[in-house]
């Protein structure tokens, strides 16, 4: 007896999630997201299937997830090389050495997000509007009922960003209306693998994340590019293996000692 | 006491026990497999053709000569099969007759006696001990001992209709356990009624909750955490009134009330059978068309098995899926050279009864890192537990084996 929840089923949960917030960027963005879409989705292919040759690595549809993130919040990209060159980076050093989805650090479309931005800074990327913004709502919604994207780091990066938001002295609203950040904050920060995953861990992970957003948003970046939450979601997942070593060391008080 | 516990999974299974009697049943062979007993290794005290009575002993251990198995039957030895290293594979009996081995009660009152008793009758390898979750050895002293008088797991028997009738033999036995350790007793039952009276070192602690709020895991992480220094053993309810007609009568009752259920049977039975008994000729009026699979134990942690293991309760039926025959390239290509990793979902977070950080522990048992392992808490834990672990990623990797390795592992440290 086997349940839902194998590998491959959870990467169609997350693709299913993603549907209304296709058909949101592409009335926002227009056709260039679509192009964008495919040749992320066929470098990405490319390698995985390297990997299923040499290692045996088996192919999977988180291909797709990560493909339209790229096209997404890689919005102003139009060199097509770039995108292989940096897509190439990131589903190869992000995820494929690793292991494959699932044994990976990092988030594969944010190491390919971040290889663009620093890459190519003469490239201005702008946000989406919040069309995006609602379309990956009803995902989080899909994604939370399924037990996919963890409740806990959902409420703690909206806290986290409302809270550093304030402190930040700006309007605590204006961070929900834009696609490319909310649409981060589901799919890149709440990506269950490379985040954290233990209870503690995951309330600091996404306190963590959330106020990140807000203060390279607010700070830097602007808090209506999608380099804010690329960045954040960089940074935070680094850090996630320590909140979980701190939440582990915690909770195994009582068993410690009890092999001599 | 009252506890609830919080995680678990509802698990999706068709179809309810009848309600009614275990109706006894005879069958046409009893079998012991070498499998059950893992950590002795056994010296045969009989031979094929042989007769025997219920609680003959059958064999013993070699290094522990006290740990003995006996008959649940009276009958005939048909064959014995020794597997590699001189391990038993597998003992048949063909039962007949109605003899018993009758024990001497007379020094049954004190702890020495007591054990002597047990381990005479054949009794002793119903207790198993974690760390490590083995049968104990002759001479060891528990910190705790947990009477496992509930069971959430799907299409189980209900402890309190299996113990109606029975309740002065579970409690004689509950009480007899007082003389195995200077701890506490714990009878962890589900809710309803006392099943015995709450007496100097003993309490009754009822447990509420989805499945693994009955397994023995459970209840020892959150009541007296086992240790290497201070052991804990488990013993299951049916085996505890086992014990009390023991100490009453002289002989000792080796069989089972059983569930026979599961999406490959017409209808679930609810049957009394002596331990070993052959499921393949119980199952065989009751099976639904095309292959199956036969497994001792429930859907969920149970074993492909001819004959019902030691330590279950109940056996399931399942459709046999045969894999799809596909082409050879695709076939190919999907051969993995690592099982597919799990992804850390609520349902993976809820999986462990114990309150364990769950994704750790899951991960160390994967990779095989026993000092990990061992320090997230898998010394509390048996394979049972695991079951729901499997079962909440997908089934891609069989934990319970895993944490077995594991196990294996710092027991050899």
């Amino acid at each position: 007896m086997r349940g839902v929840w194998h590998r491959d089923t959870v990467s169609w949960i997350i693709v299913s999630a993603m549907l209304p917030v296709v058909v949101a960027a592409s009335l926002d963005l227009g056709f260039a997201t679509m192009q964008r879409f495919g040749v992320a989705l066929a470098v990405i292919s490319f390698w995985q299937g390297v990997f299923l040759f040499t290692r045996a690595q088996p192919l999977s549809p988180i291909a797709l997830v990560t493909a339209f993130a790229v096209a997404v919040l890689a919005s102003g990209t139009t060199e097509m090389w770039q995108i292989v060159l940096a897509a190439s980076f990131g589903t190869v050093i992000g995820e494929q050495i690793f292991g494959g989805w699932g044994r990976n650090v990092v988030n594969a479309g944010v190491v390919t997000l971040a290889f663009l931005y620093f890459a190519f800074p003469e490239v201005l990327h702008t946000g989406t509007g919040p069309l995006v913004a609602i379309a990956a709502g009803f995902g989080a919604l899909l994604l939370l009922v399924m037990g996919v994207l963890s409740w806990r780091i959902a409420v703690a990066a909206t806290m986290g960003l409302v809270l550093a938001t304030f402190a930040l002295g700006q309007d605590p609203a204006a961070p929900f209306l834009e696609g490319s950040l909310v649409f981060g904050l589901v799919f890149l920060i709440g990506d269950p693998v490379a985040s954290a995953s233990t209870r503690m861990g995951r309330w600091a992970y996404g306190a963590l994340a959330g106020a990140l957003v807000a203060i390279f948003g607010w700070a830097d970046a602007g808090i209506d590019a999608p380099q804010a939450v690329v960045f954040a979601t960089l940074l935070a997942s680094l850090f996630a293996p320590l909140f979980d070593a701190a939440a582990v060391a915690v909770a195994t008080r009582k068993w410690r000692g009890g092999h001599a | 006491m009252n506890i609830v516990i919080r995680h678990g999974l509802p698990l999706p299974v068709a179809g309810a026990l009848p309600d009614g009697e275990f109706v006894p049943t005879r069958v046409p062979r009893i079998g012991l497999a070498g499998a059950d007993y893992a950590g002795i290794r056994p010296e045969i005290l009989v031979e094929a053709g042989q007769a025997v009575a219920s609680g003959t002993p059958l064999f013993r251990d070699r290094k522990r000569p006290d740990i003995v198995v006996t008959s649940p039957s009276s009958g005939r030895i048909e064959k014995i099969e020794i597997g590699p290293q001189r391990r038993l594979s597998l003992l048949t009996i063909i039962p007949e007759g109605e003899d018993a081995v009758r024990s001497d009660l007379a020094a049954a009152g004190t702890p020495a006696g007591l054990r002597a008793l047990m381990q005479k009758a054949g009794l002793w390898p119903a207790l198993r001990s974690r760390p490590f979750d083995r049968i104990p050895a002759p001479d060891a002293e528990p910190a705790a001992v947990f009477v496992t008088a509930i069971d959430t797991r799907p299409h189980a028997p209900d402890p309190a209709v299996v113990l109606g009738g029975l309740e002065d033999s579970f409690a004689r036995g509950v009480s007899a356990l007082r003389l195995l350790t200077q701890g506490q007793v714990y009878v962890c039952q589900g809710d309803g009624v006392d099943l015995v009276e709450p007496q100097d070192r003993v309490s009754v602690v009822r447990f509420t909750g989805f499945h693994p709020a009955g397994l023995p895991g459970t209840h020892i992480a959150r009541l007296h955490p086992a240790t290497s220094s201070a052991p804990v053993w488990h013993i299951n309810y049916q085996d505890v009134a086992a014990l009390g007609q023991l100490l009453a009568r002289g002989t000792a009752d080796f069989s089972r009330s059983i569930s026979l259920a599961g999406p490959g049977t017409q209808q679930p039975l609810l049957l009394r059978v002596p331990i070993g008994a052959d499921l393949h000729a119980l199952s065989r009026p009751q099976l639904t068309p095309g292959p199956k699979r036969i497994l001792s134990g429930a859907i969920l942690d149970g074993r492909e098995a001819q004959f019902l293991s030691r330590y279950h309760l109940q056996a399931s039926v399942v459709a046999r899926v045969e894999p799809r025959a596909r082409n050879w390239l695709i076939a190919a290509l999907g051969r993995a050279s690592a099982p597919a990793a799990f992804v850390p979902t609520a349902a993976v977070d809820r999986a462990l009864g114990p309150d364990m950080p769950a994704v750790p522990l899951l991960r160390a048992l994967s990779i095989g890192d026993a000092d990990r392992a061992a320090q997230l808490g898998c010394l509390q834990l048996g394979e049972d537990d695991l079951a729901l672990a499997t079962y909440a990623t997908g089934g891609e990797t069989d934990f319970g084996a895993r944490l077995r390795a594991v196990l294996d592992m710092l027991e050899a440290a």
